[in-house]
């Protein structure tokens, strides 16, 4: 497989700009990056799910590919997908699942009968040569994790095997692999790798995309690293230290005028409020929020405590827990136990819900702002008011003068460009759609903040606008709790970083320890360790 | 469960009233009267395991056998002609349907509800919002004055319907793929399939088969009137969602769906003996309907557990 000039834009946000990656028959080679760095994008271009931006090209077996790869004709190219979600549906049976690839006849064909006794020996058989232990009639959904990456798997190593059958002149295939490990515990990855070794000696490649350093040294050649959607490096495998590896997947990042420039701190709205709101009877430096035994989801045991004035960073790989943590203490995740107190006040999750968490004064600003932080077709106003309304609701009416003169106050506080409170908050950038989200929780007065990638698709500046607001909250009493996989950022604002693996905290970084370098090899070792351990 | 509950519905009116409820004419008047409605649920199956809800179907039933209608009595036109115009016209609604849902990313439900009124404001222009009679005889008597076992053919033309159906929806790759695309649209892309093109063909076959039951309306009662279409929905709707708590459970199924429309049939016809008044048949209808969707999610969260609404 050989690919140039892939380049891919969501809006204003560039996911890749323009990467060349070969692949040799019988080659494994490892695509590694930070999340967001453009490797599901990559992949699902390969996949026809997204079309790229005009001017690339991809050829698989010598042949050109037109772009974009037009639907479904993956199977014809000889590639098979284990998707990072793994591309199952849930609803439906395993053998239904599994053989999926064939549904594909269009005419007459699409009528052709399918003997559901027949798929169902043959599942069983596929499933039995693969020894995956799977009843091929139960739904997806009933099965745990790891037993429907199995399925995924053995699924792409299906399809690769009736491309050889019926096109054995056509070319080895190629199999790409996205973030397979993650469901995968240690004694099923290495299912994986010898179903890698199998594929390869008969000549497919393989496009292995992880996070998994262990993984890659067990079966990677090549590693390609890929950050913010270019690539940035191509090492063999076996001469490049983890070190280097870590550095490259890391980078440079310019971290933009964090340091300079505008001075002067963010002005919040009712400070005097706040601060008093985040004094009571508390002193500095007690425990504001303290989360005892999370389970749930990935989490399994966690716990943390967030002081009065602390800004913590979270920083862990993608499943290993850490981007649920947020929304686990809100409540906004099911079947979640532990407990979660502010203020010594304890609440058992299992019944958390939202309007609780606001009540013992929490806050969240979710990452997916989109969708979860803001309604985009209403206006600035009616978006960073919406907590608060009935505080504007007098006399029967509710007071929009009102409303709007303390959004332009709030606007004008938070730096929110446009300036204008009724500009609808889908024509706002990214960074200014997310002060607005910001100011809308602050109005709640919280003892307890939560952020979730507070900074993801944000330009430099209104980032360093970002990083100065939470100091400056923190300075007033809030206790503020982030997750980010910018390690940069988290080593650069907060004052303590936790570092998650498989569900629990596993490590603390402080003072000096402070670095991206030292977090990003802190959280690739502990994953490492975690997965040795395992 | 369901069938059982339709022998508990039989048993239990036949109980009451054993000499008009459980004899062969009575029967034979549920069987009968009840395919039009029958073919009408069919009609839904597709788009709904396409995850599309189409709200059309009804009045189009109703366009349709008064389009049959004023062709062949007001304009003479033979009576097979009058059958395939319909048919080409059910199919070109269908398409209408599609493209306007699937071409601007509308929700079906919306765009159905609307295209649905139109449809019935034609069948009220075409009509002059009067009941049209006297079609011609070779349609009624093959619809419905024939009879096998003392039962009306149309009641086995829409058996064999269902039997496509469930075989297209079952058997198929036509059905595997509108199965994906009904559970995600992004698991359905990312395995290949043409999703646009998929929900396309639901609207068309909904279309479709809406005509037919259209085509047998005019079969039965050998005249169209306005508003009978629409009447029909909701029944479908019920006699859809019972079906999914029954045969394959989860899953919109034809053999289920045919079950519930002899089931629903039967309790109104039931319910009409013991000397109800026709605002029972809405009372019936509504309350089933909800509780076959209610009951489906139950069952849903017993065998899924554990909060995933």
């Amino acid at each position: 497989m050989r690919a140039a000039g892939l380049a891919k834009r969501f809006g204003d946000h560039v996911a890749l700009k323009g990467v060349d990656l070969e692949v040799e028959a019988g080659e494994v080679v490892a695509l590694l990056g930070e999340n967001g760095s453009g490797k599901s994008t990559l992949v699902k271009i390969l996949a026809g799910y997204h079309v790229p931006e005009p001017g690339g090209r991809l050829e698989v077996g010598g042949v050109p590919v037109p772009l974009p790869v037009p639907t479904g004709a993956y199977h014809e190219l000889g590639l098979a997908f284990v998707f990072q979600d793994l591309g199952l549906a849930s609803g439906l049976r395993v053998v239904e699942n599994l053989f999926v690839g064939d549904r594909r006849h269009l005419g007459a064909g699409a009528l052709r009968p399918i003997s559901w006794g027949g798929e169902l020996r043959r599942a069983r058989q596929v499933l039995r040569h693969y020894q995956v232990d799977v009843d091929p009639r139960s739904l997806v959904r009933e099965l745990t994790p790891t037993q429907q990456a199995l399925v995924a798997i053995v699924r792409a190593a299906e399809e690769l095997e009736a491309f050889r059958r019926h096109g054995a002149d056509r070319g080895p295939g190629l199999l790409v692999l996205d973030e397979p490990t993650v469901f995968l515990p240690e004694d099923e990855k290495v299912f994986l790798f010898e179903l890698v070794d199998r594929v390869t000696s008969r000549g497919t490649g393989v496009l292995f995309v992880s996070h998994d350093l262990v993984a890659v040294r067990q079966i990677a050649r090549r590693a390609v690293i890929l950050r913010d959607g270019a690539v940035v490096g191509t090492r063999m495998v076996a001469e490049v230290s983890d070190e280097e590896l870590v550095g490259l997947i890391s980078g440079q990042r310019s971290m933009g005028d964090a340091h300079e420039g505008h001075p002067a701190t963010v002005r919040l709205p009712d400070q005097r409020q706040l601060a008093k709101a985040n004094t009571g009877a508390l002193d500095a430096g007690s425990v504001v929020l303290e989360a005892r035994g999370v389970r749930g989801g990935h989490l399994a045991g966690l716990d943390l405590a967030v002081r009065r004035a602390e800004i913590v960073g979270v920083a862990g790989l993608l499943g290993s827990g850490s981007d649920e943590i947020p929304y686990a203490l809100f409540g906004t995740l099911s079947a979640v136990q532990g407990t979660v107190a502010v203020e010594g006040r304890e609440v058992p999750l299992a019944r958390l819900r939202p309007h609780h968490a606001r009540r013992l004064g929490l806050a969240l600003v979710p990452g997916d702002r989109k969708v979860q932080g803001a309604a985009l077709s209403l206006p600035v106003h009616k978006n960073l008011l919406s907590l608060v309304t009935e505080h504007y609701f007098r006399g029967g009416v509710l007071r929009h003068g009102t409303m709007r003169s303390v959004a332009a106050r709030r606007c004008e506080e938070f730096r929110v460009h446009p300036r204008d409170p009724d500009a609808d908050m889908a024509t706002l950038s990214g960074g200014n759609q997310q002060k607005v989200v910001l100011a809308k929780w602050l109005e709640l007065l919280p003892k307890v903040l939560l952020l979730h990638e507070p900074t993801q698709g944000v330009d430099v500046t209104t980032r360093a606008e970002i990083y100065r607001l939470m100091r400056s909250l923190k300075e007033q009493g809030l206790a503020i709790l982030w997750v980010s996989n910018d390690y940069e950022e988290l080593a650069e604002v907060s004052d303590r970083v936790l570092v998650c693996a498989a569900g629990r905290i596993v490590g603390e970084l402080t003072g000096e320890e402070l670095s991206r370098d030292q977090i990003t090899s802190q959280v690739y070792l502990a994953s490492a360790l975690e997965q040795r351990g395992a | 469960m369901l069938p059982f509950a339709w022998l508990l519905v039989v048993v239990g009116f036949g109980a009451d009233d054993p000499s008009h409820f459980l004899t062969l004419a009575n029967f034979s008047t549920i069987f009968g009267s009840q395919a039009v409605l029958f073919v009408l649920t069919m009609a839904l199956l597709v788009p709904l395991t396409n995850g599309d809800i189409d709200l059309s179907v009804g009045s189009l039933s109703g366009l349709v056998s008064m389009l049959v209608v004023v062709l062949n009595v007001e304009h003479h036109i033979a009576i097979v002609w009058c059958c395939l115009i319909g048919l080409a016209a059910g199919l070109a609604a269908g398409v209408l349907n599609g493209v306007a849902c699937i071409r601007f990313k509308a929700d079906p439900f919306i765009i159905t509800l609307g295209t649905g009124t139109v449809f019935a404001g034609l069948t009220e222009l075409l009509s002059n919002e009067q009941t049209i009679t006297g079609v011609s005889s070779g349609l009624t008597k093959v619809i419905f004055t024939d009879e096998f076992l003392g039962i009306p053919l149309e009641f086995y033309f829409g058996l064999a319907i269902m039997l496509v159906v469930w075989y297209v929806l079952t058997f198929t790759p036509f059905g595997q793929r509108a199965l994906f695309v009904g559970q995600s649209r992004d698991v359905a892309r990312l395995s290949g399939f043409r999703v646009d093109r998929i929900r396309l063909q639901g609207f068309v076959v909904a279309g479709f088969v809406s005509a037919i039951a259209g085509i047998f309306f005019v079969g039965t009662t050998g005249s169209a009137s306005p508003g009978t279409g629409s009447q029909l929905l909701l029944p479908a709707y019920a006699a859809a969602f019972l079906g999914l708590t029954t045969i394959q459970p989860g899953r919109f199924n034809a053999i289920g769906s045919g079950i519930a429309v002899y089931f629903l049939a039967t309790g109104v016809a039931g319910l009409e003996l013991l000397g109800a008044q026709n605002y029972v048949q809405d009372l019936f209808y509504g309350a089933i309907l909800v509780i076959a969707v209610i009951i489906s999610r139950l069952l849903a969260m017993r065998r899924f557990g554990r909060g995933t609404a």
